[in-house]
């Protein structure tokens, strides 16, 4: 399997994809960003259709508008606001954006469809140096940050002395959130964002009780449903997303069941 | 010497008054229940102490070096995943390391210990009793080592034996420690049994007492707006 090219580099992009998801994920559940993270993944579709419309790449379209998007919603929500409508809100229009630049741009259906389902097997060695370059960004923000966004993600209300970093943590966690998209996407594609951002660290919510614990374990339950995914998709001929989907979702729904089963 | 002192000091927002010509003055070391009615202006004086409040006039003292605040609301599912030494160090945020290094563990460990967690110290905090949850919260508050310590509300969701216990654990913290503790509350009746004094926020200004008047406070207050929060409890 690994003597073809398309699959070793599906495999290197797949445990950067894993890794990155991981780590962010465990924010994103805590918080309880993982409907924001689905949106921006239908935003980033918009993204990339722009992109394909535009003639640019189409992880180019889908970073600018998924970061631009993330951006917004953080301006927008507030104590006024409910979170998950101003979400709805710039989702909707986003998707609407998106099916037209897909008609203008006369795109080609398979393009359309690697954007919704992800084509981790076309990725190739150019897509996957930028995948690495914007990983190592993503991880290395977040774990400069650790400390102020371990405290926005699991004990929002104890901060109630803002100061200018905790305030700009929310807009940079919002920001990588909206690039890990980006990048997961190439694997899964943004219908399944869920799949590999938020189950693997819901699922890990229920086994562990500190925050790099928790983070570990997703990465671990990410890897091993990346990996297992690519082997079934490889022996079956079947799309990599679907076995990914089902192995995550598998691990979750027992995560859940042990949970209550011992709580 | 006084932790907090104003002199006719007021907070407005745009127009309307809170509260004006307020002349506090609060020892170091002492229990204050602080009362009034929602919107009475004591979240607006407390966002003044730490300094969140912009529109203020006259002045204020505040002589804490660090202030520890515990909120009224806080949503804990039964899922969250951090056991309760985690909780408590999440309010050490101070550098970017990801392990908890010694004078921070130190730091927990001793706040845990003050607020009776150390047995529960590794239980999820999801599955904590009520009373378990809310001594968390309040050790939260003490990991960063206040000399002021407010407190928001905090015995509003306990039933009777989990008020007092909590009210015991903090009382002994300002007995041994010199802690001085503002009490938020409208639970008149069961504060007056630890406070030294109250600040009692009416239409618009604020009176400060001694423990003696909270019982005249207790018979003038107790049938207007404070009745239906004792027993709503």
């Amino acid at each position: 399997m690994f003597s073809y090219s398309f699959m070793q580099n599906a495999f290197i992009a797949g445990t950067i994809v894993s890794i990155v998801a991981g780590i962010v994920g465990t924010f994103v559940v805590a918080r309880n960003y993982a409907f924001l993270t689905h949106s921006l993944s239908e935003i980033g579709f918009a993204g990339a259709a722009f992109g394909l419309f535009a003639g640019w790449p189409a992880l180019l379209g889908m970073m600018i508008a998924t970061s631009g998007a993330s951006i917004a919603i953080g301006a927008l929500e507030s104590g006024y606001t409910k979170r998950d409508n101003v979400t709805s809100a710039i989702s909707a229009l986003a998707i609407g954006l998106g099916i037209l630049f897909l008609a203008l741009g006369h795109t080609s259906t398979t393009a359309a469809t690697g954007i919704l389902f992800g084509s981790v097997l076309g990725i190739s060695r150019d897509d996957l140096w930028l995948l690495v370059a914007l990983a190592i960004l993503v991880v290395a923000v977040l774990l400069v940050n650790y400390r102020s966004l371990r405290q926005l993600a699991f004990d929002e209300t104890g901060i109630f002395l803002q100061n200018w970093r905790q305030k700009s943590v929310r807009y940079i966690f919002l920001v990588m959130i909206a690039l890990s998209v980006s990048i997961s996407s190439q694997l899964v594609g943004s219908l399944l964002i869920f799949v590999l951002v938020t189950l693997p660290a819901a699922s890990a919510r229920y086994y562990t009780t500190t925050v790099i614990k928790l983070m570990g374990l997703a990465i671990v339950l990410a890897l091993f449903g990346t990996w297992a995914g690519l082997t079934l998709a490889y022996l079956t001929n079947l799309p990599t997303s679907f076995f990914i989907a089902i192995i995550e979702v598998i691990i979750y729904l027992i995560s859940v069941w042990q949970f209550q089963k011992n709580a | 010497m006084s932790i907090i002192k104003t002199k006719d000091f007021g907070i407005r927002y745009g127009e309307k008054i809170v509260l004006s010509h307020a002349n506090i003055d609060v020892p170091i070391g002492r229990f204050f229940a602080v009362l009034g009615e929602n919107g009475a202006g004591k979240t607006s004086f407390v966002k003044a102490l730490i300094g969140q409040n912009q529109q203020i006039s006259g002045d204020l003292q505040v002589n804490a070096q660090r202030i520890g605040f515990v909120p009224q609301f806080r949503e804990i599912t039964r899922d969250y995943p951090l056991t309760v030494s985690e909780f408590v160090g999440l309010n050490y945020n101070q550098g970017w390391h990801l392990w908890t290094n010694s004078s921070e563990k130190e730091a927990i460990q001793d706040a845990l210990k003050r607020m009776a967690l150390l047995d529960i110290q590794n239980k999820r905090l999801g599955l904590a009793s009520g009373g378990q949850k809310q001594r968390a919260f309040v050790a939260q508050a003490l990991v960063q080592n206040p000399d002021l310590l407010i407190l928001d509300e905090s015995t509003a969701s306990l039933d009777h034996e989990h008020k007092v216990q909590l009210l015991r654990i903090v009382k002994q913290l300002q007995e041994t420690e010199n802690l001085t503790i503002l009490f938020i509350t409208h639970e008149l009746k069961l504060v007056s049994e630890f406070a030294d004094g109250y600040l009692l926020f009416e239409n618009g200004e604020a009176t400060q007492g001694e423990a003696s008047q909270l019982q005249s406070l207790t018979t003038r207050l107790t049938y207007s707006h404070f009745e239906d929060e004792v027993h709503h409890v």
